[in-house]
């Protein structure tokens, strides 16, 4: 009992969850307009975009792949909604097709990954470059101020008569769905087993490739919605929209507790992650920190997180061996 | 089991913070016409923090601020987009300054933001780089935008002898006042008859950075043979561009234009063979800071026709589209570069 105790203490997204305590109430009590409801507001609606980009980077980096593209592609989807916009089409259909464009991009990751066999780090970094040239080449240098007030209502508007921002829903009703799928069907535990090696997963049975496509098809569609929210948060469809935003989204994934190396990691310990940056970050925003300090404590929490799990998981190790000395010391979760 | 718990928990207080925040201060949003008293803390909202030519003009609004009172609260994005500039304006409105001043990364990007401040009764205006004029009510402008565009081609055209081709290196594709003076430019080289010789080649983009500027400037004259001058209309991109051909030995051939500090490119005006469009940096600060604590102290209306005083720098008038015009640029030459301070 004390050591199931202990070890969930130990576990990864409880000393994330409890990080996030402490930093909302310090926040609370030293930051004078932390706790208000407009400050919770804004410093929700600024991280929508990047939020669903965590999604199913969590589920690929489980899966020991990786998208580095997912900002290009979200660029690039953006460009696509602005352009149709432009052209006169209605907003449902020019969703549609920005959506489309994304679930291409996605599927061209998929084949040169599964089909040609390419590392996926190294095909979607040529495609984060390819997708964000496009957005250049396609709209040159002149953003679409084109948006309809419907869209921009939803990127800078909060639900009536509460401070949740609408441009967080999406997240709100994807992230459950995301976790169930993970942690609750027999393909989110294949996922893991590919994560957690690839050629067994192939001998027991798992169709690897099938689900490596799908993941990637995945990445693109959701990469498109959290496109289709920078526009509608900044009002227009840059070519620059979205840019830099995988590294945000691969330092959330890595700090809820997903393994560089694949097979581990818990979709509550990236959300409680990502919480922990929304925070973060709204709080030095709060104390006129500037935008590279802001970067540099993100970086910096990142590797104390590593530091701190390491730790813990040696002393709970150590602990643990002493006091069942000849059972087998059980590998605690975590990254 | 427990985790999932915990996380229904913890969005069931999230939930219960967004509703009861929204009992606790959902007077604040609604505008307050109300006029300050006395002088407010003003904003400075720049594209970049650590942007010398915007750190000139917190220096500025800092001078004007210890004579006629009132708080300047500088701020510091680390990128150059629209969107990353949202964060701070929320950030202004949080912290219920009287006034923001913000030079745009773009038109939009922060424009809806911008808006949200406006209701909830700070004064909002632009400097050095417009946002959309529905966000703000005062654009002060250092220079007439289609001026600039001309000066820095009447330049070139006496540095060539008005003969010959030439290049422009911009700052970025998406950079608002950059590609309005290219715009100008082509639009005179096309109707002038005084420059029907000179042919602009090429437009190449120096991303505000300076190794990009070095690199763009040496390929430009290796791709051009003929290439007989650069304007670079970009702070970062002239010094660099200047640099980077002095050390090819190419400067003096191709000769150098374009707006930068004129410190940073003092040596290489002395030579003769590069000039600069400028202007005083730290008396836009200044400027900037009298019209925003006139307009939040509601001693200024913001429409065409009205007068403001900016203490020794004279008496301003509102022009159209709300747009105020510190004064002239200068052709900075071998005479005059020791006169400016940055």
């Amino acid at each position: 009992m004390a050591n199931t105790l202990r070890s969930r203490l130990a576990s990864w997204d409880y000393i994330l969850a409890a990080l996030v305590v402490v930093l909302l109430v310090t926040a609370s009590l030293v930051q004078p307009g932390f706790s208000g409801g407009f400050n919770f507001a804004n410093s929700v609606s600024q991280m929508s975009d990047k939020a669903l980009l965590v999604l199913p980077l969590a589920l690929l980096i489980i899966a020991r792949e990786i998208d580095i593209s997912v900002a290009s592609i979200a660029g690039l989807s953006g460009v696509v909604l602005g352009m149709a916009l432009q052209a006169g089409l209605p907003l449902a259909l020019a969703i549609t097709l920005a959506m489309l464009a994304g679930t291409l991009c996605g599927a061209l990751n998929a084949l040169l990954v599964t089909v040609v066999g390419l590392p996926s780090l190294v095909v979607t970094l040529g495609t984060l470059a390819l997708f964000r040239g496009l957005c250049y080449v396609l709209l040159g240098g002149a953003p679409i101020t084109d948006v309809p007030p419907s869209l921009i209502t939803f990127g800078n508007e909060t639900l009536p008569g509460t401070y949740l921002p609408w441009d967080i829903v999406p997240f709100l009703v994807l992230a459950p769905l995301f976790a169930l799928y993970l942690h609750r069907t027999a393909t989110g535990r294949r996922t893991y087993a590919i994560g957690g090696g690839p050629e067994i997963a192939v001998y027991s049975g798992v169709r690897v490739n099938r689900i490596r496509f799908g993941l990637f098809v995945v990445s693109g569609l959701v990469a498109a919605l959290a496109g289709v929210i920078t526009v509608a948060r900044t009002s227009q469809a840059a070519p620059d929209g979205a840019l830099g935003f995988e590294l945000d989204a691969i330092t959330v994934v890595f700090l809820g507790g997903v393994s560089v190396l694949g097979g581990k990691g818990r979709m509550p310990g990236v959300c409680w992650a990502l919480v922990l940056v929304v925070a973060l970050r709204s709080m030095l925003q709060l104390a006129n920190v500037s935008g590279y300090a802001q970067g540099a404590a993100v970086g910096l929490l990142l590797i104390l997180s590593l530091l701190i799990t390491n730790t813990t998981h040696r002393i709970h190790a150590a602990l643990t061996s002493r006091r069942l000395r000849k059972v087998p010391v059980p590998r605690p979760a975590g990254p | 089991m427990k985790c999932r718990r915990l996380i229904a928990l913890a969005v069931t207080m999230a939930m219960g913070a967004a509703v009861s925040g929204c009992a606790a201060d959902a007077g604040t949003t609604k505008a307050k016409a109300a006029c300050a008293t006395g002088p407010v803390t003003v904003g400075y909202l720049p594209k970049l923090g650590t942007d010398p030519y915007m750190t000139t003009i917190r220096d500025g609004a800092n001078d004007a601020a210890n004579l006629i009172g009132g708080e300047v609260f500088y701020t510091a994005p680390s990128e150059a987009t629209g969107a990353a500039q949202i964060a701070y304006v929320n950030q202004l409105i949080a912290q219920k300054v009287g006034a923001i001043v913000i030079s745009g990364s773009d038109l939009n990007g922060a424009a809806a933001a911008l808006k949200k401040a406006r209701q909830a009764g700070i004064t909002v205006i632009s400097v050095d780089s417009d946002v959309a004029s529905d966000a703000r009510s005062l654009f002060i402008n250092q220079a007439k935008s289609d001026e600039l565009g001309s000066k820095m081609l009447d330049s070139m055209a006496e540095l060539i002898g008005g003969k010959g081709e030439f290049a422009v290196l911009s700052s970025t594709e998406t950079a608002v006042n950059q590609n309005a003076w290219i715009k100008d430019m082509k639009a005179r080289l096309a109707s002038d008859p005084k420059l029907k010789d000179m042919k602009l080649v090429t437009v190449a983009y120096g991303q505000e950075k300076a190794d990009v500027n070095a690199q763009k400037a040496k390929s430009l004259v290796q791709a051009y043979p003929n290439l007989k001058g650069i304007i670079v209309p970009a702070g970062i991109g002239l010094p660099a561009a200047a640099e980077a051909l002095s050390q090819t030995g190419d400067l003096g051939r191709v000769k150098l234009t374009g707006l930068a500090p004129a410190t940073f490119i003092k040596k290489y005006v002395h030579s003769g063979d590069v000039q600069d469009i400028w202007w005083n940096v730290r008396d836009l600060g200044r400027l900037s800071y009298y019209a925003a604590q006139a307009l939040a102290q509601c001693k200024l209306d913001a429409k065409p026709g009205q007068k403001f005083s900016a203490g020794d720098l004279g008496t301003f008038t509102v022009g159209a589209n709300g747009e105020v015009i510190l004064g002239p640029a200068v052709v900075v030459t071998p005479e005059n570069v020791e006169d400016f301070a940055f």
